[in-house]
């Protein structure tokens, strides 16, 4: 309320500090005018001293500087003598000469100790930061941030500094603009490197002071994050005042030609971009302009000019203009707005850009390193002879004999150039060594760089893929996961039969409970079984067929006899099954789970049976994610460290409860364990910024927002208090703990141009030729000076337009 | 007479390499077709030319590969079929085979795949005629036979000798029937007019016997390995270059053959400016006419016993009745019938002109003359046939774009027809978002039109073009620096290189018009050059892959590396949109996995997170002894109860 200011005011001030300092500004009070003054109301920053010394003599000579700066801001710098004034409370007792305190009034609003004071610079940082209390947010986490974000959205942009040590230039620059801008902007301080990160800043180890803007006020939902403009520059008054001068003009308009505009970029030292507007086109340029202006804010000011106004003189062939601090406007053309955007900033602003991202773009554009995960791996194995033994070559001329032989031929198809073939023909090796000697099985491979007719033939167009064959069967096509465990499992689960036709009540028995085909077991524990009165039933067929196709990923059996389905039902406790129907065990001992069997086609009862047999309370692993994520439901995610403490496992029973009724329905509730996944560890921080004590709850809602919300780690994990918290979130009533960002993923490197690079070395080489020549139009000297044949002569250009010389450049 | 009337949709003219590429196309599609031929058998041009009976076209049955595509790219007398042993190598197993050999191998082509030619149909007259509102064709062969064409192919090739009108051209030999003893050329003096391949295939013949053999035509010799064109000249026909260099009393000449004339007695040769004015009368040369009298030292100033004229051959457009005849080429000195960039004469709708008569569309720049290159020009016409015609789309494989730079990289590796008609069949690849469409072996020239000729409608997404391209022109082809093999200066690769090229839009044929000098297409938005390689191999994963992986990710403006399972996983839980290929993937189950030690390199090379700083070595471990247990039988020991 006591701030009046403008910005001129301002900048008179940063003047003042340069000039010559007429006459002291630091006042002394008696007892009879420090009285006085605790009645005014008003702001002061006294200090209380007997004596001086060295130290204090040049602590007197920094609080006589900042009573000047301090004096704008309407805060009065005083001291007192106690040796002359001893005023009670103050000038006794010892922290008399070590402290200095800021007064409202007669209250105290904070008092400092004269080493963190130390010159005028923490002075007036730290005062004004005190006084400005209640307006500048102080936050420790991205959380905390979060939470100011989304208060200020649709409301007010916010200004974020990052202030690693208080008291410097850059804090007290920091504070002096959110004395000017604090009705504005929500200013916010932070100095802790989880907000850094949470900014994306690559590079923690810099202590560099750093600032944003939060343009949060103009987002169009509540749930979009608020885009942020980093401030490249150092943080200094003079900047952070251009930067926010910026952010508030992205555009201006203007009737006048270029070189008469005055805008306040110029005198911020800024590039401005003039954009021509048609009075036909006004609409189109000016969306044209403002969405550059968005693009380019903060680093070029953009102005739009009318045409219609006879001010304007530019000639029409040009459609922009820009102008260097310091130089002339410079009139081009403009094909598009990219190419405006690439302009500014991979040319004219790149000198400033090369200082802050050098060592970034230094490592990413060294363009003969690899910088993709799996080549590089695969590189880096190019000296490692791939010993195939275990795997049979095939050829054109071996292939058709090779895949008819075994009950099961599993053939790898290849590219030896290809990366991720080359990576998981390692993981196929491993698979075909484990399965060497076991009979019916046999490991192949097709390398389609040289059998190209064979990959054709079979139709195949991705590489690598892996096709099962079996005699007199149509081909089957590997679904699973590109890994030694899952196709190890898959081969060993196509063995058996699809699906296991059961014919007593004790082979169903057994087969549920896992005994029969036991050694499937650690393969996967759940078993499906088929229930249909009798073979005739029209579901049979179906269900036979959608067995055969998931040959290999799931273990299927059929029990198709009424009367024995009844007795054995009737002998299991709480079973009741409506024929035809499903029936799922996911383990000994673990009750069965019964679905009603619809009549529907072979693909149909696939999707049916491969959903009945997802966990609901599933551990989520690299190998299984893709499964549970298709459900599409907002996961609810606990994380449990490797060791298997009673905490992790009460944990997950209190989150079964509530399963078990339902009331999750709407979730997927799921947990991580580090210690088999430990990339967890890594979710988690990128959830969070920091890896908390576990097990830790987490929501994330994925497809439906950004959002992650943390189980307040103060609570006890209960099922009432999860429900509870479930609600809340529900409701609006927590915060989010972290944001997953939408990153666009687009090309991770700068792009390589050859064309800009042949316009630079040939210049001619790549131009369109212009509209008169034609296609073949190689010049035609139909010469009529006669030429003498004669070995010696030089040659005689070609009567024939269709022969030209250098026609070879083809 | 008879009138006997025979109706087909297809009519092909000429049982040559083309006309039965194209039968075999038709035939294949079970297409209404008749090839009319009108002598006894196939490919007989081949019966009497080359004179000298050695094809040099290259027969190289050895590649060191097994790649049946690759190896067309070395077999340039093969026609294309579905018939693995039916390749020209059956036949002969010379590089450079007997001429003899090819009508064989044309034969064997027709009779297994039982191929409808019609000999002995002499067509003299081809009519146009309106068939329902449709252009057809009406050709009447020597017996009054018509035959109603809804549709005509000429591939009647070119066998019309070239001749130039100059005074005395009555006492030139022709190449067609000069003897071919070179005993009838003992100790003669023989001015060959020509410099191209029959006219050095003459000389290198007579070498050992004439005393003096001169060659003369206006334009310089155009060496094929220096120009990349084979149809310029050869090195197996160059021996007279050696004996030219080397002073052996054979030598080149140049010059206009319309300014010379030749004297009747003595084959003097002297220039028309020499005779009198009125001097029609040949017999009358006389000294004071030769430009030795002018010149002392006159290059060719001694007689000759014999002048032979190898200037190639023409169109025969004389058996178009004006209603269907094809305009005359503007280049090639209008030997050959001009027709558009998708082979159709210009004119004549409905007639296509497919082998060595369409060579005005690549004519001196690539191998549309040739069997080794019109083998694939007459697959695409075949393909814009079954589009116009059947409504049958030019086929497209439809790949995830994860698979996108796999599959350019098997093309570029493989794929002959790119290869042999370098600059004007590419590969076009449609983009269409999170998939593509890959058409191959389309007609450069004509992309503007790629839409009504492919059948394949355009998106917004725009779309990618693969071409072979010899690069910047070099004058010094054996001269240090001629190998290019840094990769960012792939554009100056002398040598036959893959060229991608990204529109945003579909090129219009005004873009085509004023495309750079020498290029094949218009400027892109984006290009890439992938560097020439000495072994033709562009799989190196520094020099070709990964600039063509961000070549690509800049046009589709997306992130295409691979990603380990384990990464896609953090991805997918922490990014609302994980990468493409961990969407195209992972997300679809079909995650990469790895392995430890790989994921050892990927930590090591500081790509992959390292979460792995406290745990004790678990997971991956386990693997081996999980297998070890796997193949046991043994009921595991894993965490299944939770």
């Amino acid at each position: 309320a006591h701030r009046i200011m403008c910005i001129v005011y301002l900048i008179a001030f940063l003047f003042s500090l340069t000039s010559e300092q007429c006459s002291s500004k630091l006042m002394e009070d008696s007892s009879q005018s420090f009285m006085e003054r605790m009645h005014t109301g008003k702001t002061s920053f006294i200090y209380f001293g007997n004596h001086v010394n060295p130290t204090i003599k040049l602590f007197m000579e920094q609080l006589e500087m900042s009573a000047d700066a301090l004096q704008d801001y309407g805060i009065s710098v005083v001291k007192v003598n106690c040796s002359k004034d001893a005023i009670a409370n103050y000038c006794t007792g010892e922290k008399l000469m070590t402290k200095a305190y800021l007064f409202r009034g007669s209250e105290v609003l904070r008092s400092f100790d004269i080493d963190t004071v130390f010159d005028v610079n923490a002075i007036v940082s730290h005062v004004l930061f005190s006084v400005l209390f209640n307006e500048v947010r102080y936050v420790h986490t991205p959380a905390e941030l979060l939470r100011v974000e989304s208060a200020a959205k649709q409301n007010s942009d916010i200004v974020v500094g990052h202030i690693p040590v208080l008291g410097l230039p850059e804090h007290r620059a920091l504070m002096e603009a959110a004395f000017v801008y604090g009705t504005k902007y929500q200013f916010v301080q932070t100095s802790g490197t989880l907000v850094l990160k949470h900014m994306g800043v690559v590079d923690l180890s810099s202590s560099q002071a750093r600032l944003w803007f939060l343009h949060c006020k103009g987002v169009s939902r509540r749930s979009d994050p608020c885009p942020s403009t980093p401030m490249r520059k150092p943080l200094n008054t003079i900047n952070i005042h251009t930067f926010l001068q910026l952010m508030e003009a992205p555009l201006t308009e203007s009737v006048l030609d270029p070189s008469e505009v005055d805008v306040v970029h110029l005198h911020l030292g800024v590039p401005v971009l003039y954009l021509f507007s048609q009075p036909q086109t006004q609409h189109l340029d000016r969306a044209t302009a403002q969405t550059l202006g968005l693009q380019l804010r903060g680093e070029v000011g953009l102005v739009l000019i009318h045409r219609d106004s006879p001010n304007v003189k530019t000639s029409l062939k040009y459609n922009a203009a820009y102008r260097l601090p310091q130089e002339d406007v410079k009139y081009f053309t403009l094909n598009s707005a990219e190419g405006v955007v690439k302009l500014f900033k991979e040319e004219l602003l790149q000198e400033q850009k090369l200082e802050n991202e050098e060592e970034d773009e230094e490592h990413w554009s060294d363009l003969d390193i690899l910088d993709d995960e799996v080549s590089e791996s695969v590189y880096r194995d190019r000296d490692l002879m791939l010993d195939l033994e275990s795997v049979i070559e095939l050829t054109s001329d071996t292939f058709q004999i090779t895949v008819t032989q075994d009950d099961i031929t599993v053939v790898l198809f290849y590219f030896k150039w290809d990366a991720v073939c080359m990576a998981f023909i390692q993981s196929y090796i491993e698979v075909a060594d484990a399965l060497e000697g076991m009979n019916g099985v046999k490991l192949a491979a097709v390398n389609c760089g040289e059998w190209t007719d064979i990959c054709s033939d079979q139709n195949v167009t991705s590489f690598p893929t892996v096709l099962i064959y079996r005699p007199m069967a149509a081909a089957q096509l590997y679904r699973g996961m590109l890994g030694t465990k899952s196709l190890h499992r898959f081969i060993l689960l196509s063995l058996g039969s699809s699906p296991y036709i059961l014919s007593s009540s004790a082979e169903v028995m057994s087969f549920m409970e896992g005994d029969l085909y036991s050694k499937h077991m650690y393969l996967t524990p759940v078993r499906v079984l088929g229930l249909f009165s009798s073979t005739h039933d029209m579901g049979v067929t179906s269900f036979e067929e959608a067995a055969r196709l998931l040959r290999g990923e799931s273990i299927l059996g059929l029990f198709a006899h009424k009367e024995m389905i009844h007795v054995w039902t009737s002998e299991v406790e709480g079973l009741s099954v409506n024929l035809p129907a499903l029936l799922v065990s996911r383990g000994p001992g673990v009750p069965y789970e019964v679905y009603s069997l619809p009549s529907s086609s072979p693909t149909d009862l696939v999707s049916l049976i491969k959903q009945v047999e997802l966990d609901r309370f599933p551990e989520l692993t690299v190998e299984n994610l893709p499964w549970y994520l298709e459900l599409g439901k907002p996961l609810l995610l606990l994380f449990i460290g490797k060791e298997d403490s009673t905490e992790s496992t009460k944990a997950l029973a209190e989150i079964k409860q509530p399963l078990s009724s339902g009331q999750l329905d709407s979730f997927l509730p799921c947990w991580i364990h580090l210690g088999r996944t430990p990339v967890g560890r890594s979710i988690l921080e990128k959830y969070l910024g920091f890896v908390p004590p576990l097990p830790v709850l987490v929501m994330s809602q994925l497809k439906t927002g950004e959002e992650v919300f943390l189980f307040p780690p103060e609570r006890p994990l209960m099922a009432k208090n999860i429900l509870q918290w479930i609600h809340d979130v529900e409701n609006g009533q927590e915060q989010p703990a972290g944001l997953i960002p939408d990153g666009k993923w687009g090309p991770p490197v700068p792009f390589f141009d050859f064309l800009a690079i042949m316009d630079q070395e040939a210049p001619t080489y790549a131009v369109q030729r212009a509209p008169k020549m034609k296609t073949g139009g190689r010049e035609d000297h139909r010469e009529n000076k006669h030429v003498t044949p004669n070995q010696k002569q030089t040659p005689h250009p070609s009567s024939n337009p269709q022969a030209p010389r250098q026609h070879s450049e083809l | 007479m008879h009138v006997t009337i025979c109706n087909h949709e297809y009519c092909v003219l000429g049982a040559g390499p083309a006309g039965l590429q194209m039968g075999y196309f038709l035939s294949r599609s079970q297409r209404d077709y008749i090839i009319l031929e009108r002598n006894a058998g196939p490919g007989s041009f081949f019966q009497i030319y080359p004179r000298h009976r050695k094809l040099i076209s290259i027969n190289k049955i050895y590649t060191g590969r097994r790649n049946k595509e690759f190896n067309l790219r070395h077999d340039w007398n093969s026609l294309l079929s579905d018939r693995p042993s039916l390749l020209f190598q059956r036949i002969s197993r010379e590089l450079y085979p007997n001429a003899d050999d090819f009508p064989r191998y044309l034969s064997t082509f027709v009779k297994e795949l039982g191929l409808k030619v019609k000999y002995g149909a002499d067509i003299g007259t081809i009519k146009a005629s309106d068939f329902n509102g449709n252009q057809g064709y009406i050709l009447t062969d020597q017996n009054g036979v018509s035959y109603q064409c809804s549709v005509l192919l000429v591939s009647t090739g070119l066998w019309v000798p070239q001749q130039v009108d100059f005074l005395g051209s009555d006492l030139v030999e022709g190449y067609e029937s000069i003897p071919t003893d070179p005993e009838e050329f003992k100790d003669q003096a023989v001015l060959i007019l020509g410099k191209g391949n029959s006219a050095f295939e003459t000389a290198q013949s007579i070498l050992g016997r004439a005393s003096r053999i001169h060659l003369y035509s206006p334009s310089p010799v155009r060496l094929a390995w220096q120009t990349h064109y084979v149809g310029d000249l050869r090195a197996i026909n160059n021996e007279l270059l050696d004996t030219y260099q080397l002073k052996s009393l054979d030598g080149l000449v140049e010059g206009r053959l319309e300014d010379i004339a030749i004297g009747k007695e003595q084959l003097y040769l002297t220039l028309t400016e020499l005779l009198d004015q009125n001097g029609n009368n040949i017999s009358k040369i006389t000294g004071q006419n030769l430009p030795g009298f002018h010149t002392d030292n006159f290059s060719l100033r001694q007689p000759y016993d014999r002048v032979i004229r190898c200037l190639g051959f023409r169109f025969n457009f004389s058996i178009f009745d004006g209603s269907a005849r094809p305009p005359q080429s503007s280049g090639a000195r209008g030997r050959l019938p001009g027709i558009t960039a998708w082979y159709e004469g210009r004119g004549t709708p409905n007639m296509f002109v497919l082998g060595t008569a369409a060579h005005s569309r690549d004519y001196r720049m690539s191998a549309g003359g040739f069997v080794h290159g019109f083998r694939y020009t007459v697959r695409a016409v075949h393909k814009i046939l079954e589009q116009r015609y059947h409504n049958i789309a030019w086929p497209a494989t439809k790949l995830p774009i994860s698979q996108l730079q796999s599959w350019i990289l098997r093309r570029v590796n493989e794929a002959s027809g790119p290869y042999q008609m370098f600059g004007v069949l590419g590969d076009i690849i449609l983009l269409r978002g999170s998939y593509c469409e890959y058409l191959e072996e389309f007609p450069l020239q004509a992309l503007p039109q790629l839409s009504a000729l492919s059948g394949r409608p355009l998106t917004d997404q725009g779309l990618l073009v693969l071409v072979m391209q010899y690069g910047l022109n070099r004058t010094d082809t054996l001269g240090p620096g001629r190998a290019e093999s840094e990769w960012t200066k792939a554009w100056r690769s002398n040598f036959l290189h893959p060229v991608l090229y990204y529109y945003n839009t579909l090129p219009t044929e005004k873009d085509m018009r004023q495309r750079p000098v020498g290029w094949p297409l218009p400027r892109p938005e984006a290009l890439h050059h992938m560097v020439e390689d000495f072994l033709t191999e562009w799989d190196q994963p520094i020099s070709h892959s990964q600039p063509l992986r961000r070549f690509l990710e800049h046009c589709l403006q997306t992130d295409l590396r691979a990603f380990y399972a384990e990464s896609c996983f953090l991805l997918s839980l922490t990014s609302r949109t994980p990468p493409l290929f961990c969407r195209q993937g992972y997300l679809r189950k079909q995650g990469i996995v790895g392995n430890s030690h790989l994921w050892q390199h990927a930590r090591e090379a500081g790509l992959m997170a390292d979460h792995q700083r406290d745990i004790t070595p678990g997971d991956d471990t386990s693997v081996s002894e999980y297998l070890k247990h796997a193949g046991a039988a043994v009921v595991s020991t894993m965490n299944f109860d939770l």
